[in-house]
């Protein structure tokens, strides 16, 4: 196993940003998407919502895979120890979610009996039995699981700012730059 | 598409009535299916839902001078109903709406023939999901275009009315899809007996 590097690689400073972007962007289409009155106009978004949260299940699986091969270096010294096994603990849990959130959305999706197309023509095989009785299950704990998401990111993004506005330890710096 | 159709009836255009010889009997007809539609609509938000079946079967029978002695049996085909989008007709064909895997067909069978003014009313009984309920159907008869006032051997029927799919228990998505559903069929029909 490779040593463990004094900063983060440019491939885990990328996925990094480039997934905090998309799972916000994509928490946010989510929220409207469920909220909005659909008709033919806004239809798409529905596809939209899939796609991106497909793109980003296939990155988590890529960025687990990325660390197995260059991991990430452990944390800058600083804080008490309670807070630095709260951020271990947040950065286990946002794993955990960037697989189920994604994971329980196409389980949703498929448990409403219709084709779970992503990019417009690409269709996924289903992974829940057509069910009303298991849609509704399955959205519950989509919503739940996304929510969930939202406050641990809030959470990691709290952690995150305190070092980089409290303690300017240059926490922030090297997720930015290296 | 050629065979989306079929619906029909009988109801007396009243000038289709005064122009008409003497008959004896209901005249049978046979629906001309590739000129027929058998259309339906709802809601979807700010927009519709538009569609349309192919018919299997429709037997016609109409009685000019009594219209309470005509006729119409007709049988639809789920497997086969089309929709404004692929996700509608999914949906309208699978398990939450039409159910079509285990009821392939969609019937009508009336009962009575009222007249309604220049239009006939006609109360039968339609299936949908192997629920059956009343149902009423209004109907306008015109001359074909190219053919004789008072000749009655190639007629087309304009049938209109409307059913809430709950009734049937096809409650699919009624969040997001009306519950009234509008059919408009336009039947081309002809004489065969
Ligand atoms: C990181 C990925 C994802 C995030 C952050 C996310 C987030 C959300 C959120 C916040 C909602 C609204 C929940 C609410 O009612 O408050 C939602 C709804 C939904 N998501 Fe996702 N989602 C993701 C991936 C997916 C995927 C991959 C699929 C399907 C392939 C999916 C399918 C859906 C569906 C069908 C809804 C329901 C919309 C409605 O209520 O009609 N999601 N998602
Ligand atoms: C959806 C949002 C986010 C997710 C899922 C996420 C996830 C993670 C994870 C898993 C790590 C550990 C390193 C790794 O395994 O790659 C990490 C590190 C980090 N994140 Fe985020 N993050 C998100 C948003 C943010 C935002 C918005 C900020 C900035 C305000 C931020 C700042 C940081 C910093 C500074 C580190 C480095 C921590 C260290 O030095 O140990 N993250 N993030």
């Amino acid at each position: 196993m490779a040593a463990p590097r004094a900063g983060f690689g440019l491939p885990t400073r990328v996925l990094h940003w480039v997934m905090a972007f998309g799972i916000l962007g994509t928490f946010a289409l989510g929220a409207y998407v469920a909220r909005m009155e659909v008709g033919l106009g806004n239809l798409w978004l529905f596809g939209l919502h899939k796609t991106i949260g497909a793109v980003l299940l296939a990155l988590a699986m890529a960025r687990i895979v990325w660390h197995g091969i260059a991991p990430p270096p452990g944390p800058l010294p600083g804080p008490p120890e309670w807070q630095m096994t709260l951020a271990r603990a947040a950065h286990r849990a946002l794993y955990a979610l960037m697989l189920g959130v994604p994971v329980s959305g196409w389980a949703r999706a498929s448990a409403s009996g219709l084709d779970v197309v992503i990019f417009g023509r690409l269709t996924l095989p289903a992974i829940a039995p057509a069910s009303p009785a298991v849609e509704d299950a399955l959205a519950l704990l989509h919503r739940g699981l996304a929510w969930g998401f939202l406050a641990v990111i809030l959470l990691h993004v709290a952690g995150a700012l305190k070092r980089a506005i409290g303690a300017r330890d240059g926490t922030l710096r090297r997720m930015l730059r290296g | 598409m050629r065979r989306r159709t079929f619906l029909t009836t009988l109801s007396a255009a009243a000038g289709v009535l005064c122009t008409a010889p003497a008959i004896a009997a209901a005249r049978h007809y046979s629906l001309d299916t590739t000129q027929s539609t058998v259309g339906f609509e709802t809601d979807f938000g700010p927009d519709k839902i538009t569609g349309s079946m192919p018919v299997i079967r429709a037997d016609l029978a109409i009685d000019f001078r009594n219209l309470a002695a005509s006729s119409v049996s007709v049988a639809l085909d789920a497997t086969a109903a089309r929709a404004s989008f692929p996700f509608a007709a999914q949906a309208l064909k699978g398990p939450r709406v039409l159910d079509a895997a285990t009821y392939p067909s969609v019937t009508f069978e009336s009962r009575a023939v009222r007249r309604e003014g220049d239009e006939a009313g006609i109360d039968g009984l339609l299936t949908i999901r192997g629920v059956t309920r009343p149902a009423t159907l209004h109907a306008a008869i015109y001359r074909q275009a190219g053919t004789d006032p008072g000749d009655l051997s190639r007629l087309t029927i304009h049938l209109t009315g409307a059913l809430r799919r709950s009734d049937f228990g096809a409650t699919g998505w009624s969040d997001l899809v009306g519950d009234e559903v509008r059919i408009r069929i336009v039947a081309r029909i002809a004489q065969v007996a």
